[in-house]
């Protein structure tokens, strides 16, 4: 009796503890990822702000930019113009979403007619703005009296024309994996957004496993009829966090497998992380923004003063921990033909120069106050800008921040701003037209970004959209027009960085400078 | 008649004075709080001056390049993320602390004496009233309505933030100083110098409320800690102080995101902080425990 009870304890400890290795940790065969998001709140492409990867996982673009800048073409066989006005894609044969319906060409026009739809009110919609009939959608008052844009027409299944207002070489990056408004969505979504937020059906390599709540984790899995290349994991579960630093945290821990890095972490994290922290070129710049409308920032050597006070390696260090790049152009550096040093000294830290320049300008009259939104942990940088310029020129500059983001944009879009301001555009394609366009066009999409607008500008870049070739050395009169007016002093070219626990051996990325989800290696 | 009341009345006061301050004398607690509060207060009065005697006097004056530098002979405290000196900052931050604690006090207290006396003195309707409004402030919870009130407001300086504090802590004191006023109002002297005629503004004057201002004054100081406390917590959170005042809660606030790598961010001024609100307290225990003759030994 006693060896036999003896016996039964011991095959349940040893059971117990075989039970215990088989469900402990990443055995073999356990092939899903986790990462920390911000809650998206709508999953539907054409309005998400912060699901960029979850899109890039339930969607197959059309074509898809590789990080030399070559374009790939997935869901479209082929996307071709003569004149780049009028485009005609055509589809690859036999792809479905998952609801198992086919993805053809009516389910695009379907998609971009409904994203573009005004009354919508879908919040990537101007992505679609250069399409003909984009207005009669969204007129300046009352309800469109159409809901479909006259440019986009069917040819057959599996094509379909789409007419520009104005000439655009760059229409496939347009289309490419980032501008999530150019996803499609199948016939059942358009007759329910609220119902299709909840639980999004895309064309992509991972599926919606379950329906999405607020603030709860939420995962996707592999689709096995997806018809293109099949993703290196099996699922991907996106975890809400309200604070990124704890997101960060919990990868150290090994609680989460990718989480991005927030700035005030970025000095420690590769101290922290060593060969896990994965620092991606991205399409975004930063700029001090200048108030053009008040007469001290008038005389160009003022602006050229301000730019040159700015000790951009410092702060880089300092701030970022080396990781952003400082900037010498108007364009980020991944954006083909950016012209890399056009900027020159004019960029370069040398408060002597920059003091004589704002002598010969006749000086600065009363104070400077930097205004930056607050709550963004952009406290940081300003405070240094501040301490740079009141010690490089002798003016008494403070740093403001606002009460929120809604406050600052208010206040800047309505020119109520009268001291140096934040500014940032970050790209969805790499292409120079990416940046330029939002930036210096009037209602281009940054209002007030840098408040400085001429037609001449307008018409060269326009020129450009119209001339280039792929290579971006188009955009070249763009940026030496921007050089010489210097209406305001770049300071980052941003790199977006992420973070992952022991499971992940190599995160790639593509030149949006976010992580490629379904390319993923694993540590086996 | 009333000759003998008051000079009655004076010696009692007198030797109750004498007492208290005796009692406060001997105990060397006292002492260390006050020498504390002493050089904080020498402190907030000339922090450029008294910076500049022991590394920079500009708090503003910053070198990117010396950023977060441990303590050293030309800084001290070290240098934060900006590169500033953290002496210099945390001696203006001290100016700051003080500023608001006693600015935020004083008010709450001019406030809680008139219409604690009031209702005390003359209860009725007066009293019903003032009972009532100070249950509607005492019903909000502090901190939730000072970030209501700190968010609806365009700017946030110093003197905003001293104000909505004392908006938010004057119906504890106002209540205090109602019951004791109370208390005295029953007094035999009270109702003798009523009794020979004074008015009601000399009564109050003379007897009434100097006789109530003692269990006040030890309240008063243990609030200035207090307000000092709350007006980092708000600034930590957001929604206090902001750039480009400077203020130890700000200093904590930057600090917490490099206090890993860079602890001394947080010491100095998390040190500073801790010892002033801790000499105030303190005080004002010893002088609560002097002043009630029932606690004192």
């Amino acid at each position: 009796m006693r060896t036999l009870r003896f016996s039964i304890v011991a095959a349940l400890t040893v059971a117990v503890t075989l039970s215990a290795c088989s469900s402990g940790g990443s055995g073999e065969g356990d092939r899903s990822i986790s990462v920390g998001v911000t809650d998206p709140t709508t999953l539907v492409p054409a309005r998400q702000s912060v699901a960029f990867d979850f899109s890039a996982a339930v969607w197959s673009p059309l074509t898809f930019v590789r990080a030399d800048g070559k374009i790939d073409y997935i869901q479209a066989e082929s996307i071709e113009s003569d004149d780049s006005v009028t485009w005609t894609v055509t589809l690859r044969d036999g792809w479905t979403f998952h609801d198992g319906t086919p993805v053809n060409a009516q389910s695009y026009i379907d998609s971009w007619n409904a994203a573009a739809y005004g009354p919508n009110a879908f919040e990537n919609a101007g992505q679609l703005a250069n399409i003909v009939g984009f207005d009669d959608l969204n007129p300046e008052k009352g309800k469109p009296s159409t809901t479909e844009m006259s440019g986009l027409q069917l040819v057959d299944d599996l094509t379909f024309k789409v007419e520009l207002k104005d000439a655009d070489s760059q229409f496939p990056l347009q289309v490419s994996q980032a501008q999530t408004a150019m996803f499609p969505m199948p016939e059942s979504a358009m007759k329910d957004f609220d119902a299709y937020t909840k639980h999004p059906v895309g064309n992509g390599p991972f599926e919606m496993d379950g329906d999405y709540t607020e603030n709860q984790p939420f995962t996707v899995t592999a689709n096995n009829d997806y018809a293109g290349d099949d993703p290196t994991v099996d699922s991907i579960t996106f975890k809400p966090y309200t604070d990124l630093s704890t997101a960060y945290t919990d990868v150290r821990a090994g609680n989460l497998d990718v989480a991005s890095v927030p700035p005030n972490r970025l000095p420690q994290s590769e101290a922290d992380f060593g060969d896990s922290l994965y620092t991606f070129e991205a399409p975004g710049i930063s700029f001090l923004g200048l108030p053009l409308w008040d007469e001290r920032y008038k005389d160009v050597k003022v602006r050229q003063a301000i730019s040159m006070a700015i000790d951009r390696d410092s702060i880089n260090d300092v701030i970022y921990g080396g990781q952003f790049v400082p900037a010498d152009a108007f364009t980020p550096s991944i954006e083909p033909g950016t012209p890399d040093g056009l900027c020159g000294d004019y960029c370069k830290y040398d408060p002597k120069s920059a003091k004589k320049l704002l002598d010969e300008a006749g000086g600065f009259d009363g104070a400077m106050e930097i205004y930056y939104p607050g709550g963004g942990g952009d406290d940081d940088l300003y405070n240094a800008i501040a301490n740079n310029l009141r010690q490089s020129l002798g003016i008494d500059v403070t740093a403001r921040p606002s009460a929120d983001w809604a406050e600052f944009l208010d206040n800047r879009t309505a020119e109520k701003v009268d001291g140096p301001f934040f500014s940032r555009w970050g790209a969805l394609y790499p292409s120079q037209q990416a940046t330029l366009r939002p930036l210096f066009v009037e209602n281009g999409g940054c209002a007030n970004c840098v408040p400085w607008y001429t037609d001449e500008v307008t018409a060269a870049i326009r020129k450009a959209d119209k001339d280039d070739d792929g290579t971006g050395e188009a955009y070249a009169d763009v940026q030496d027009l921007l050089l010489e007016d210097f209406p305001a002093p770049p300071l980052f070219f941003e790199t977006y960085s992420y973070v992952t626990s022991d499971k992940i051996a190599d995160l790639p990325t593509s030149p949006v400078g976010n992580p490629q989800l379904t390319k993923v290696k694993l540590t086996d | 008649m009333t000759e003998q009341f008051v000079d009655q009345r004076e010696l009692t006061g007198a030797d109750a004075n004498r007492s208290v301050w005796a009692s406060l004398r001997s105990r060397p607690l006292f002492w260390i709080c006050a020498v504390a509060l002493g050089l904080l207060a020498v402190i907030a009065i000339m922090p450029g001056t008294l910076a500049g005697l022991l590394s920079t006097s500009d708090p503003r004056a910053c070198e990117l390049s010396l950023s977060v530098k441990p303590p050293s002979a030309a800084h001290p405290f070290g240098t934060d993320i900006q590169g500033c000196d953290i002496l210099a900052n945390v001696f203006y931050g001290a100016r700051t602390s003080l500023l608001i604690g006693f600015v935020a006090t004083a008010l709450c207290a001019i406030v809680a004496l008139v219409l604690g006396t009031s209702a005390g003195y003359y209860g009725g309707l007066a009293d019903r009233i003032i009972s009532r409004l100070t249950d509607v402030f005492l019903g909000f919870p502090f901190l939730l309505g000072a970030i209501v009130v700190l968010n609806s407001v365009a700017t946030r300086s110093a003197l905003i933030v001293a104000l909505v504090l004392a908006l938010f802590t004057w119906p504890t004191l106002a209540r205090l100083v109602r019951s004791s006023v109370r208390s005295v109002r029953e007094s035999e002297f009270v109702h003798a110098a009523s009794a020979v005629g004074m008015t009601d503004g000399r009564i109050l004057r003379e007897h009434v409320v100097p006789n109530s201002l003692g269990p006040v004054l030890a309240i008063v100081t243990t609030m200035v800690g207090n307000v000092i406390v709350a007006e980092s917590t708000l600034t930590f959170l957001g929604v206090g102080l902001r750039t480009p005042s400077i203020s130890w809660g700000l200093q904590l606030a930057t600090a917490q995101s490099y206090f890993q790598t860079a602890p001394h961010l947080l010491l100095y001024p998390g040190l500073f902080l801790t010892l002033t609100v801790l000499s105030l307290i303190t005080l004002g225990d010893i002088l609560r425990d002097a002043l009630d003759p029932k606690g004192r030994k």
